[in-house]
C-alpha cells in the first residue's frame, strides 16, 4: 500500500508538474510564434527602400545629337565623334564624376568582339580626364561570367586602370532595388547601383553584335549589365526588357563601336571569322537613334528589331536617326 | 527501483534525454538548411556551380608548354546562361545536358590563352546539329582523321566527338595555340570512345549523293528546318552546279505514309506563303512537286520513308539536276530498305 502511495502522484505534485509543463509549452509556443516568418525570404524590398536612377542626359543641342565617323582606328574615331558633338567638355564638366559602362559580359579575349574594345574604353576615360574635366571616372559592369575574370581576360580592367579609372566590380552590397514607372518587367528588381549612386554622368560603350535572342546587342542591350538577380528570365521577353532598360537609363552619351561587327553566332561569338570590319563608330545622345543606325551594319533594318519601336514609343529616342541630321566624318 | 516522490525515474530521464536530443537535431538541421538558402532565387547572388561527374579530367588535357589558367567550370540547364547568356536557348533547344569549361595559358606568354568548352549534348545527333548549324563559312579542315567532324578558324577549333560538341577558343591567331588545340582534340578523341556513334551518323549522311557535294556542308536541323515545323531531324547539304550552290535536304521518317504526309504539309506551307506550283516533271519518274517562291525554286520529294528536296535554288535547272541525283540515290536506298 505504501509503495503504491509512493508511485502515485499527490495532488500537490500533480499541480506542480502540470504548471511546469504548461509554462514550458507556453514558452516554446511564444518563442516559435516570435521566430515564425510567415512570408519567407523577401524577393524584393519595401516600396520606401526602392531607388530611382537620375537622368544623366545633357541639354539638347540642335544638330549635335549624333555623329558617325568612319575609320579603322578606334582611338581616332571616338575622339572625332565626340569632338563633332561639341567636345568632351559638353558632356563632362570640371570636377564631375563619371561612370562608364562598357560591355564586359564575357571572360573572352578582345579579338572575339564579344566585349568592348579595351583601348576604346581607355580613350574615353582619357577624354573624361582632359584638363578641366572629370574628378573621378569609374568603369563598371555586372558581367554574365565571373566579374573579375571578365574584366581581366577582356583586357578592360588593365586598360582602364592604366589611365586612372577605378574599376567597380559587383558585390552583394552594390545592388539596390528599383521599380520603373509603368514597367512590365522592371519592378522591384535589383540593379548594380553602386557605380551610379554618386556620379554626375554616365557613358555607355558597346560593340555591335548579333544576338541569338534579341537579334542585335548594341547600346540599349548593354544596360542589361546593370541588372542583378536571375535576369535570364527576361530573355523570354527580350524586346520589352531592352525597351524598359532604355527607359530606365537616360545616359549622357552612348558610343557604339562598329569598327568590327559580330555578324553571326552572337552574343558570344568565338571565332574571328564571326566578325566583319565595317570601320564605323557612332556617338549619340539618343541611344535609340544610335542602335537604329548600328543595326544597319548588321544588315538589319530598325524594323527588324522590335525593341527599337517599343523604346521609341516609350519616348526613349527616335528610330528615324536621319531626322537628327547626324554629323558624318572620316578619319584616316 | 523506486524513486523519490517528485523525481523522475531512470526510464523517464532516458526518454526525456532522447526527446531533447531529437529536438536538438531538428533545430540543428533547420539551422544548416537555412544557412544554405539559394539567395540567387531572391537577390543578386549567382547560382552555385553544379557539381557532377565530368567525363574526363579537363586539367589532364593541358598541352605541352601550357598550364591551367583557371579551375574547371561546370554548367547545367539551370545556369548555362551565366556562361553564354543569350545563346543558351540555342543549346537548350538542342538537347543540352551539361557544359564543362577549362582555360589554359601558355607558360611563356600569358597573353596566349585558350578556353575549352565541352558541351554534353546527350547524343551525337544533337552534338552534330549544334556543330553544323553554327559552322562558319570558308573554314579549314585539318589533316587528322579523328575527331571526324571538325574545322578550324583563325583562332579556334571546333569538333564533334560522340555526344560532345567541343569548342577551343583562342585569345589570338597563333600557331602555338592551334598546335595546342589539336593536341587537346586528339587527347579527347583518345580518351572517350565514340566510333559507333560516328559510324551511325556517317551512314545517315551517306544518303546524300557524293557527286558535286560541297565537302563539309552537311548540317542537321533538329527542328523546323527552313522555318517549317514539320521538318524535324532534317539533313541538308550544298551542291555545286556551275557557279551556283544548291541546297538539298532529306529526312527519314517512320514510314512512307508519314513521309508523304509531311511532304504534302510542306508543300501546303510553301503555297500558303506565296509559292506557285510549277509543272515541270522530275525526269518523269519520281513523286515530287516543284514550287516557285519569290523567284527561288523549291522541290519536294516523297520517296519511300524519305522526305527530300531542294531548297531555295536560284535556277530551276540546277534544282532539277540535284533533285534527280538525290531521288535516284533515295530510290536505291528505299528499295534496299524494302528488300
Amino acid at each position: 500500500m505504501n509503495e503504491q502511495t509512493n508511485k502515485n502522484l499527490g495532488r500537490r505534485q500533480f499541480l506542480s508538474r502540470a504548471t511546469k509543463a504548461g509554462i514550458s509549452i507556453a514558452a516554446a509556443g511564444t518563442l516559435s510564434y516570435r521566430l515564425y516568418d510567415a512570408t519567407g525570404p523577401k524577393t524584393g524590398v519595401d516600396a520606401e527602400s526602392l531607388v530611382a536612377l537620375q537622368n544623366f542626359s545633357v541639354p539638347y543641342k540642335a544638330g549635335h545629337t549624333m555623329s558617325i565617323v568612319t575609320g579603322a582606328d578606334r582611338v581616332k574615331t571616338v575622339r572625332k565623334a565626340i569632338e563633332l558633338l561639341g567636345g568632351i567638355e559638353r558632356f563632362v564638366k570640371p570636377g564631375e564624376t563619371v561612370a562608364i559602362k562598357p560591355n564586359v559580359a564575357f571572360a573572352s579575349p578582345p579579338i572575339l568582339g564579344a566585349t568592348t574594345w579595351p583601348e576604346l574604353v581607355a580613350e574615353v576615360v582619357r577624354l573624361c580626364y582632359s584638363p578641366g574635366g572629370a574628378k573621378k571616372v569609374y568603369v563598371a559592369d555586372n558581367p554574365i561570367n565571373d566579374p573579375a575574370s571578365c574584366f581581366t581576360l577582356s583586357g578592360i580592367a588593365k586598360a582602364a586602370r592604366i589611365v586612372g579609372a577605378k574599376v567597380v566590380l559587383p558585390r552583394a552590397r552594390s545592388f539596390k532595388h528599383i521599380t520603373l514607372a509603368g514597367a512590365k518587367l522592371i519592378k522591384n528588381w535589383p540593379i548594380f547601383y553602386e557605380p551610379l549612386e554618386n556620379v554626375d554622368k554616365l557613358i555607355g560603350i558597346a560593340p555591335i553584335k548579333d544576338h541569338h535572342r534579341a537579334g542585335a546587342s548594341m547600346t540599349m542591350k548593354n544596360w542589361y549589365g546593370f541588372l542583378g538577380g536571375r535576369r535570364n528570365i527576361f530573355h523570354q521577353d527580350i524586346n520589352t526588357i531592352i525597351a524598359e532598360l532604355a527607359m530606365m537609363v537616360r545616359p549622357t552619351l552612348v558610343i557604339l563601336d562598329g569598327t568590327e561587327v559580330m555578324m553571326t553566332n552572337g552574343p558570344t561569338g568565338g571565332s574571328v571569322s564571326d566578325l566583319k570590319r565595317t570601320n564605323t563608330l557612332i556617338a549619340s545622345c539618343d541611344q535609340v537613334a544610335a542602335d537604329s543606325y548600328g543595326c544597319t551594319l548588321l544588315d538589319l533594318k530598325p524594323s527588324d528589331l522590335p525593341y527599337l519601336a517599343k523604346a521609341e514609343k516609350a519616348g526613349a529616342g527616335t528610330t528615324d536617326y536621319e531626322s537628327l541630321k547626324p554629323i558624318i566624318a572620316t578619319v584616316s | 527501483m523506486s524513486s523519490k516522490p517528485g523525481r523522475a525515474n531512470r526510464l523517464e530521464s532516458a526518454v526525456s534525454i532522447c526527446l531533447l536530443a531529437v529536438l536538438f537535431l531538428i533545430a540543428l538541421g533547420m539551422l544548416i538548411k537555412q544557412s544554405c538558402t539559394d539567395m540567387s532565387r531572391f537577390g543578386i547572388e549567382a547560382a552555385t556551380m553544379p557539381e557532377f561527374e565530368i567525363p574526363l579530367d579537363l586539367g589532364s588535357l593541358v598541352p605541352a608548354g601550357f598550364e591551367i589558367l583557371s579551375k574547371t567550370e561546370t554548367y547545367d540547364s539551370e545556369n548555362l546562361y551565366e556562361k553564354i547568356n543569350g545563346k543558351a536557348a540555342f543549346y537548350l533547344d538542342s538537347g543540352f545536358k551539361k557544359l564543362f569549361t577549362q582555360r589554359f595559358a601558355n607558360k611563356d606568354d600569358s597573353n596566349l590563352w585558350m578556353e575549352l568548352f565541352v558541351y554534353d549534348m546527350d547524343n551525337i545527333a544533337n552534338a552534330f546539329s549544334v556543330y553544323s548549324t553554327q559552322k562558319r563559312p570558308d573554314v579549314e579542315m585539318l589533316s587528322f582523321a579523328y575527331p571526324r567532324f571538325h574545322y578550324k578558324t583563325g583562332n579556334s577549333l571546333y569538333f564533334v566527338h560522340g555526344q560532345y560538341y567541343v569548342e577551343v577558343v583562342g585569345s589570338s591567331e597563333s600557331t602555338k595555340l592551334l598546335s595546342a588545340m589539336v593536341d587537346i582534340a586528339q587527347k579527347i578523341s583518345s580518351a572517350l570512345a565514340a566510333d559507333a556513334d560516328t559510324r551511325t551518323l556517317e551512314v545517315k549522311m551517306a544518303l546524300f549523293p557524293k557527286e558535286n557535294i560541297v565537302p563539309g556542308s552537311i548540317r542537321l536541323y533538329l527542328e523546323s528546318a527552313f522555318a517549317f515545323e514539320g521538318l524535324t531531324d532534317t539533313f541538308a547539304a550544298d551542291y555545286r552546279c556551275g557557279d551556283q550552290t544548291v541546297t538539298a535536304f532529306l529526312s527519314k521518317r517512320a514510314n512512307a505514309k508519314e513521309a508523304r504526309m509531311i511532304a504534302e504539309s510542306y508543300y501546303q506551307f510553301l503555297i500558303d506563303n506565296g509559292g506557285v506550283e510549277k509543272t515541270i516533271p522530275l525526269a518523269g519518274k519520281y513523286p515530287g512537286k516543284m514550287i516557285d517562291i519569290d523567284g527561288a525554286t523549291e522541290i519536294i520529294l516523297a520517296i519511300g520513308p524519305f522526305v527530300a528536296g531542294i531548297h531555295e535554288a536560284e535556277s530551276y535547272e540546277c534544282a532539277i539536276e540535284v533533285a534527280s541525283l538525290l531521288s535516284s540515290k533515295l530510290v536505291d536506298e528505299s528499295t534496299a530498305v524494302i528488300k
